[in-house]
């Protein structure tokens, strides 16, 4: 069903996803200004935390019941490994030229995908990831799957959580001002190392939330689904303005649904028969990355980076 | 701060503010320079000696009276250790191999001779199924490289200057309590294992023709050392060759060794440069083999790119990480002009330099509309738009074969069946015979590529050296200050990107020559096969941002070591990330150090600025590396 | 310490005494935060103009208006009668060079190399030239080189040319901004802060090397806290409080207007004893 509103969900769906992604790294870019590549691996490795705590669990455990423990397990996954690389590959870079971080994170990046890659030899394939039974459901002209839904609500949830956390908690508040300008944070008592790391642990989470979503919707996830998914997070994250978290969500979405309309539409422009459809999903996506950069590079809400200079 | 680890911590220390630690294991002085020796000759008798009874080990280790196989490496660098322990206890004329007359240079040779023996040691027992499968040679062999080691350890280790007493210590948390651990980091912090700022006898003051002497020779060597290496035919003879040549390196450069070839080097550039390239142009007369000369292609081509990305990396500062597209761009131009029939001009037939220009400008038109209107934004961007465009360039290619798209690069299959090259009625792609030589397919694009690699050399230099290049390392330094000083940020990043492009494309009209055909997989982020985008950051990165000879060095390595050491290719991926973290986090600038590094400790060392003139003389300001 | 000055052809200038820089109404805000409220500053040829005012004032802010770092939200600025473009490259091409409250040198590269990038905007010499190396690009890095060894004398630095930046002790790091700068030919110099950290020999010092520049026609406009360097230096100096210009006029006009000693030391109140003068604070980053 190539139908509008079809288009427009599936959009929303896969949007959502790259909007959960894309949280993780706008608040570590808008906090250290650094790239955090490892972050799609993060991703990665929250589904695969998820499925091992599955595979360990009894066979007649319900998937509903199962669900909790799939979410703890990769979060904890995912956080310990977003912590570790802070504290470990990122702190000790700090105050060295740009370069030096962002080279970590690239081979970061690498070395936890062959993790998983050498853990799981067969991933190569794609390992099988359960399914949420039920559905798919119609609404209107619409299906949605199961997996769509517990997408978009923990979307939801995680999101005004995010928010309220952000606006009324005290750490919250210490967040922004760090964001702002870590430096007169600093001054006024905010110990900044702890506001990374709890940065770094959202989105760990929010990354992990994310990777068992993906599972559950696609029925398989692989060792290099991070590389794809994080491209598209932080093109996302910069569409929406990067270090706003809003705009990390509303990036997601905004990328989610152009891709899935030119995937379906481009087609039926004259002169483009050939550019439609799966295969130039990505290129479309790049060329609307550049033409956001042309046009409004400080993204669609504006950016939120401490000034550094 | 307990009480205990403060104790040994002083106790450890020298008593004076003298410039050596006190030795690891407290020896007297005459006992560990014993022991030194006697560790040396025990080990090089055993190398005569048969370390296991059964040919099924590689290499034959099972005769006695001639060394073979790994015996032969533990056998150099048993010998070397023990030069350099004569020239470190100042016997006269021994020195030559240690003119720093430093301990830190036994050490570390006494611990790449001990790490082959060891390994070669372990690795018999562990392949044969059992420590009974050593001859008395083997034991031999482990017990005298032990001593040498040990003895090493007993002698005092020149220190950083001026490091404080009181090393933080206390970071070592609740191993504080253990003595061991205490003295052991209290020595590492103390010990001086890197070697910039020793004093060595000035190289230059030799007879200029003794210099040029040594500049061959040492070439000439270095060129024996790399065929032998590539000529192993176990990965457990490569490992161990290995070990001993980075340990060894690293231990002569601790005597000062390639300080001392750095000065004549740089004293003599021109004569230097040509016994390079003499010296590369022979590599494939040194061995007729078309396997090698097929890995010196590569190695070739895949240094010159990682020169272009140093360029946009090293210099300036900006990170691509879609650099292998501006290779694939080029090597597609270069393979739809080459008349071969897959492709969509098959009537087209450039001549190479017609097709090495559209290369290079195909890539430089890209450059210039990925840089455009990234490179006034943030510098990150530039990363992510530069990814992104790596992973489109695939797909692209890809779809292009007039079923997803238009038909101009037929696809997955790509375009096959190019054409050799042909300059000035040379058929590259043929056998020539030169006196007893014979130069096959690949020694020729050898040479063509050795051409080009000396052209991209000296693009690098003569641009780094220069306003422009000035101007690079000034943004790549402090962007805001750069434009205070009136440079155009923008238009000078755009420069180098479309440099860098431009050069990547020039590599990719060889590349696709050579390879015959031009497909579309090769062009990723990160794979198993080189090039690719990781690989050629990590070999800039790990090589030497900035320098000349770091990123072919780095390339080298990369795209040499995991081809020797097959039994690692699973690993391999991981290795190379491993290795990125772990070089910036302890080594950012790489293998070859830039030169502004040595600059740092010149300070004792230069001369009054009144008699050094402004001219060629002066140390060039961005030309970094050998 | 200043050597003989070398003579050097001087900049074209306007007829002494002429406006050089004419900065009026520059209003610049940061959101809901206004740093500097509506300013008005001239400085002509010749001249040594001060500005201060306490920590938080917007000097640092003011100099980035003035020189493209930051686009006044209102106002503008001109030199020598042209409207300046918000682009700091092009700034310092027409003619204002300065130097930074917290050193910004190039830290890797060498003394030389650090002045020659100066020259960067008085030569042409780009990517082809510099492959190609014709006789045009020898003479240009010789006169490049050669001018950057005056300047280098110029402030004292001849014989470190060859040391890295990041190793020479502060007093000099400063000394090398200002010929850095002064390599771009600028007709007016911007210093921030020049003797921040420094001893009074050190400061002495760098008096003499600012009066030199303006011997050098060079007019400068100097942020400082040193109260005798700016009495000392300055032909007029203007206060900045709170983003608003209180004061503005000769040494001793300011020295005794009421608002600035109150703006420094604050309103007395009754049980205070005499103050001596003011401490400098900490160097916050005026905003």
């Amino acid at each position: 069903m190539h139908t509008l509103p079809q288009q427009l969900a599936n959009g929303l769906f896969i949007g959502s996803m790259y909007g959960l992604i894309a949280i993780g790294y706008t608040m570590v870019y808008g906090i250290v200004q650094l790239i955090n590549f490892a972050h799609g691996e993060i991703y990665m490795t929250g589904a695969f935390g998820a499925l091992a705590v599955y595979t360990n669990l009894p066979d007649s455990m319900s998937i509903w019941a199962a669900l909790p423990l799939m979410l703890a397990g990769g979060a904890i996954v995912s956080v310990l490994i977003a912590v570790g690389a802070e504290r470990l590959a990122y702190r000790p870079l700090r105050g060295a030229p740009r370069l030096a971080p962002l080279i970590t994170a690239i081979g970061l990046s690498l070395a936890l995908q062959q993790v998983v890659f050498l853990w799981y030899p067969n991933a190569t394939a794609g390992k099988h990831f359960p399914q949420l039974p039920g559905g798919p459901y119609h609404v209107g002209d619409v299906d949605i799957q199961s997996g769509d839904i517990f997408l978009v609500v923990a979307a939801v949830v995680c999101m005004a959580a995010l928010a309220a956390f952000v606006r009324t908690s005290r750490t919250g508040r210490a967040m922004q001002a760090t964001a702002q300008d870590p430096d007169t944070a600093q001054l006024m008592g905010i110990d900044t190392n702890r506001i990374i790391v709890i940065a770094f642990a959202i989105g760990g989470f929010f990354a992990a939330v994310a990777g068992l979503a993906s599972g559950l919707k696609y029925g398989q996830i692989k060792y290099d689904m991070g590389f794809q998914a994080g491209l598209k997070a932080f093109t996302a994250a910069v569409l929406g303005g990067i270090g706003n978290i809003y705009g990390a969500m509303l990036g997601g979405l905004v990328l989610g649904v152009a891709e899935s309309c030119a995937s379906a539409y481009i087609s039926n422009i004259p002169g483009m028969e050939q550019l439609g459809g799966e295969g130039w999903k990505n290129v479309w996506a790049f060329v609307l990355l550049i033409l956001v950069l042309l046009a409004r590079p400080q993204g669609l809400l504006g950016e939120r980076v401490a000034d550094r200079a | 701060m307990t009480d205990i680890p403060l104790a040994t911590a002083e106790a450890v220390l020298a008593p004076d503010t003298g410039r050596r630690t006190a030795p690891f294991i407290p020896l007297p002085r005459n006992a560990a320079r014993a022991a030194t020796l006697a560790g040396a000759v025990v080990t090089i008798a055993s190398t005569f000696m048969s370390w296991t009874y059964t040919t099924d080990f590689p290499g034959d280790l099972t005769v006695s009276g001639y060394p073979g196989g790994l015996q032969v490496m533990t056998l150099i660098g048993a010998i070397i250790t023990g030069v350099v322990a004569l020239g470190a206890f100042r016997l006269k004329g021994a020195a030559w191999l240690n003119p720093s007359r430093s301990n830190n240079s036994v050490l570390l040779l006494a611990l790449a001779t001990l790490g082959t023996t060891w390994y070669t040691v372990i690795d018999i027992a562990a392949k044969l199924g059992g420590i009974a499968n050593l001859d008395p040679g083997g034991f031999v062999a482990a017990v005298g490289s032990l001593l040498l080691f040990a003895g090493a350890l007993a002698l005092p280790i020149d220190r950083r200057p001026q490091e404080p007493a009181d090393a933080e210590y206390y970071e070592l948390g609740r191993f504080e309590k253990s003595a061991l651990v205490v003295r052991s980091y209290v020595w590492l912090r103390e010990a001086r294992l890197h070697h910039a700022d020793m004093r060595v006898a000035d190289a230059r003051k030799l007879n200029p023709w003794l210099q040029r002497l040594v500049i061959v020779v040492v070439y000439a060597l270095g060129l024996k050392i790399l065929t032998f290496g590539l000529a192993t035919d176990y990965s457990d003879i490569f490992l161990g060759y290995l070990i001993v040549v980075a340990v060894g390196l690293w231990g002569l450069g601790a005597g000062g060794l390639l300080r001392q070839f750095q000065q004549l080097t740089h004293r003599n550039k021109r004569f230097a440069a040509t016994v390079g390239i003499i010296a590369a142009a022979a590599y494939p007369f040194a061995q007729n083999n078309e396997h090698w000369a097929n890995l010196g292609v590569s190695v070739l081509i895949v240094g010159t790119v990682a020169l272009g990305l140093n360029i946009v990396v090293g210099l300036t500062g900006l990170l691509d990480l879609g650099y292998v597209a501006f290779l694939g761009v080029g090597a597609y131009a270069a393979a739809l002009v080459s008349g071969s029939q897959f492709s969509i001009w098959s009537g087209v037939q450039f001549p190479f330099w017609a097709a090495a220009i559209t290369g290079m400008a195909a890539a430089c038109v890209f450059g210039v509309l990925i840089g455009a209107p990234t490179l006034r934004l943030r510098g990150d961007y530039l990363a992510i738009v530069t990814l992104g465009f790596g992973e489109i360039f695939r797909i692209v290619v890809r779809n292009l074969d007039g079923v997803s798209g238009p038909k101009v690069t037929n696809g997955p299959n790509g375009i096959a069946q190019i054409p050799d090259l042909s300059i000035f009625g040379y058929n590259l792609g043929a056998n020539h015979d030169i006196g007893s030589f014979t130069l096959g397919r690949f020694a020729n694009y050898y040479l063509l590529m050795l051409v080009i690699t000396m052209i991209v050399v000296l693009v690098f230099t003569r641009a780094a050296d220069s306003r422009i290049g000035r101007s690079w390392i000034a943004i790549r330094e402090d962007e805001t200050a750069a434009t205070a000083m009136g440079i155009n940020g923008f238009r000078v990043k755009l420069v180098a990107f479309a440099l860098g492009a431009s050069l990547a494309g020039l590599a990719g009209t060889v590349f696709a020559h050579v390879t015959n055909s031009v497909v579309p997989d090769p062009y990723q982020f990160s794979g198993p096969v080189p090039p690719n985008s990781a690989f050629l950051l990590a070999a800039v990165v790990l090589g030497g941002m900035g320098t000349v000879s770091g990123p072919i060095v780095g390339a080298a390595l990369l795209y040499v070591i995991p081809e020797k050491l097959d039994f690692l290719s699973k690993y391999e991926l991981f290795a190379f990330g491993l290795a990125l973290i772990l070089i910036m986090r302890f080594r950012p600038e790489g293998i070859i150090p830039n030169r502004r590094r040595q600059l740092e400790f010149h300070e004792d060392e230069t001369t009054a600025p009144g008699k050094r003139p402004l001219g060629d003389d002066t140390v060039p300001a961005a030309t970094a590396g050998a | 310490m200043t050597t003989t000055i070398p003579q050097q052809p001087t900049p074209e200038q306007a007829p002494d005494g002429a406006p050089l820089l004419q900065a009026s109404g520059v209003i610049m805000r940061f959101g809901g935060l206004t740093a500097v409220r509506d300013v008005d500053l001239t400085v002509n040829t010749g001249e040594i103009v001060g500005l201060i005012g306490p920590n938080g004032a917007g000097k640092t802010t003011f100099f980035n208006c003035l020189t493209g770092l930051y686009v006044p939200t209102e106002g503008t600025v001109s030199y020598r009668g042209t409207v300046l473009p918000p682009k700091p490259h092009l700034v310092t091409k027409a003619g204002i060079a300065r130097t930074f409250q917290n050193i910004r040198l190039f830290a890797n590269m060498t003394v030389l190399e650090n002045v020659l990038v100066g020259r960067h905007t008085r030569t042409r010499e780009g990517l082809m030239s510099a492959l190609i190396r014709g006789p045009g690009y020898h003479r240009a890095e010789a006169r490049s080189r050669a001018r950057a060894m005056e300047l280098l004398e110029f402030t004292g630095l001849a014989a470190k040319a060859d040391h890295l930046a990041r190793n020479l002790p502060y007093g000099e790091q400063r000394k090398l901004e200002i010929a850095r700068a002064l390599a771009s030919e600028p007709g007016l110099l911007l210093l921030d802060e020049p003797t921040a950290g420094m001893n009074p020999q050190e400061t002495r010092a760098t008096e003499e090397l600012v009066f030199a520049v303006r011997d050098q026609g060079i007019a400068v406009l100097v942020i400082e806290h040193d109260m005798r360097f700016i009495f000392n230096l300055c032909d007029r100096v203007a206060v900045l409080v709170q983003g608003e210009k209180l004061v503005e006029g000769s040494s001793e006009v300011v020295q005794q207007d009421e608002r600035v000693i109150a703006a420094y030391l604050g309103e007395p109140f009754e049980a205070a004893p005499a103050e001596g003068q003011q401490t400098t604070g900490e160097q916050e980053n005026d905003r």
